[in-house]
């Protein structure tokens, strides 16, 4: 990436959750063990790994909600990073106005700039007359297309985004997949998390393998995607062999 | 620190309008669970028991009125941090905000009850007195002892969830040492001196004397529990400053 700014490092990061495992003792759950890489400045980067292997944990660490208990996440600049989270904080015995405020205010906008906000984000969830009915009048369709909207709209510093391309129903389904490929092309920084290795070539410029909470690799879209489909599909097929 | 101060009102306007559209009766409700609240004890130490002669009614009311806003408030704040989980580890906030929110939606809550209660007063004899206005410097020291108590408390819990059985059962407890039946004055002067150690004792008295008694406030208690309090708050604050990104490991 020459040329292009490097504005987050992660350095051997590791983190754990403590587990419970009996009475009055617990043991160290090491979701992640040693990671390291570095984010660039516009880039889309892909993070590949099966289910379960930390990357939700990650991209928590990246937005700064946790903190790494080994190794170091480096800021180069005081940017903000925060998930694509839908619906976060919604109460159903509220309006979609309502509910879209308070999600905003808690993805980290000041009143003001939510309400300036708003129009955009009502166009886009579809939602009509419906906007100031109770969310728990909504389908799930609804809910999702308005979480969506919300998400989509406070644009952080760098959009991190965990698995949720297509939500709601199939035509929003492919208005929002659009709406992330749109944002992928520009020069917005965005961290795409997925097992999908179809969806990750298709949408980043270089993807990060995390296997068993380390850095398997790093490159470029194509080379490392294929690597991993290489040893996934050589694992399964082994695996299937053995079984059969 | 803007949009912090944005997301609390918000938040705190967004539960007490769910909360009224929860319900059949909705807001009602905030005037019919108080005077529920008040009448059990009524009838149990005014009715059953005999307890106190003329001015009971208006002795308990006081009592508890305040110990409602204390106790809901330390209840429900204390495990604010879980009943965020879902917000708390998919974006960032300081944790802070979560115990200080439930604390001022019971102290809206708290003060509209005052108001009833002041109505009351008035409308059953009670004649209004310039000691009234020392309710304003009086709900702002007991306002920043809940919220000392309840944020402090709230750093604890991710850690230690047991303390939640602990803090229930002491607050039970406390009830009944706080002087909310009793007039803490007329108890003899070696257990007075142990009895004023609890800021709701001295709180709740002072509130008597203020509304029932048109006596102004005992300053200098009201600076020792501003004091206190105040201290808390800035350990809690360290607290919640320090382990602001293990907590969404926790709940």
């Amino acid at each position: 990436m020459d040329g292009k700014k490097v504005i987050l490092s992660l350095k051997n990061t590791g983190l754990f959750y403590k587990r419970r495992t009996g009475f009055l003792r617990h043991d160290k759950f090491w979701a992640l063990r040693d990671v390291s890489f570095d984010l660039y400045h516009g880039e889309t980067l892909g993070i590949i790994g099966k289910n379960g292997v930390g990357k939700s944990t990650l991209l928590r660490m990246i937005a700064g909600i946790m903190d790494p208990d080994r190794g170091e996440v480096i800021r180069h600049e005081s940017l903000r990073a925060s998930l694509l989270a839908l619906q976060v904080g919604f109460i159903p015995h509220l309006t979609g106005r309502q509910n879209a405020i308070l999600s905003g205010l808690l993805l980290g906008l000041c009143r003001a700039d939510v309400e300036v906000l708003l129009p955009r984000i009502f166009e886009f969830s579809e939602l009509g007359d419906f906007i100031d009915q109770p969310v728990r009048s909504y389908s799930t369709g609804m809910k999702a297309r308005l979480g969506f909207s919300v998400a989509l709209y406070v644009d952080p510093d760098i959009l991190l985004i965990d698995e949720v391309l297509g939500v709601g129903d199939v035509d929003f389904r492919n208005k929002s997949a659009d709406a992330i490929r749109e944002i992928t092309k520009s020069d917005k920084t965005v961290v795409i998390v997925s097992h999908n290795n179809e969806l990750i070539r298709s949408l980043c410029d270089r993807v990060v393998w995390i296997e068993n909470g380390h850095t398997q690799g790093v490159g470029s879209a194509d080379a490392i995607t294929k690597q991993y489909q290489q040893r996934h599909t050589s694992v399964a097929a082994r695996e299937m062999t053995n079984s059969g | 620190m803007r949009a912090h101060l944005d997301l609390i009102k918000y938040k705190v306007y967004a539960e007490l309008s769910a909360e009224a559209a929860r319900t059949f009766l909705g807001i009602l409700w905030w005037v019919i669970e108080p005077v529920l609240y008040m009448s059990v004890f009524y009838f149990i130490f005014g009715v059953l028991f005999q307890r106190g002669g003329e001015g009971f009614v208006y002795f308990l009311l006081v009592g508890l009125v305040v110990w409602k806003w204390f106790d809901s408030s330390i209840r429900s704040g204390m495990v604010s941090l879980q009943t965020n989980a879902a917000v708390i580890v998919q974006v960032y906030q300081p944790k802070f905000i979560f115990p200080v929110i439930v604390v001022l939606i019971n102290t809206a809550k708290f003060l509209f009850v005052m108001l009833l209660l002041l109505l009351f007063l008035l409308v059953s004899g009670k004649p209004a007195s310039a000691s009234w206005l020392a309710l304003l410097p009086l709900i702002s020291v007991q306002c920043v002892f809940i919220a000392s108590i309840t944020s402090l408390f709230a750093t604890v819990i991710p850690f230690v969830p047991d303390f939640k059985w602990v803090v229930e059962n002491g607050l039970t407890m406390l009830f009944f040492l706080s002087g909310v039946f009793f007039d803490i004055s007329a108890m003899p002067e070696n257990f007075q001196v142990w009895l004023r150690l609890n800021p709701m004792a001295v709180l709740i008295d002072n509130y008597r004397n203020v509304l029932l008694q048109g006596q102004m406030p005992d300053w200098w208690q009201l600076f020792w529990v501003l004091l206190f309090s105040s201290i808390l708050i800035l350990a809690a604050l360290r607290v919640f400053n320090r382990f602001d990104r293990i907590y969404p490991k926790l709940v």
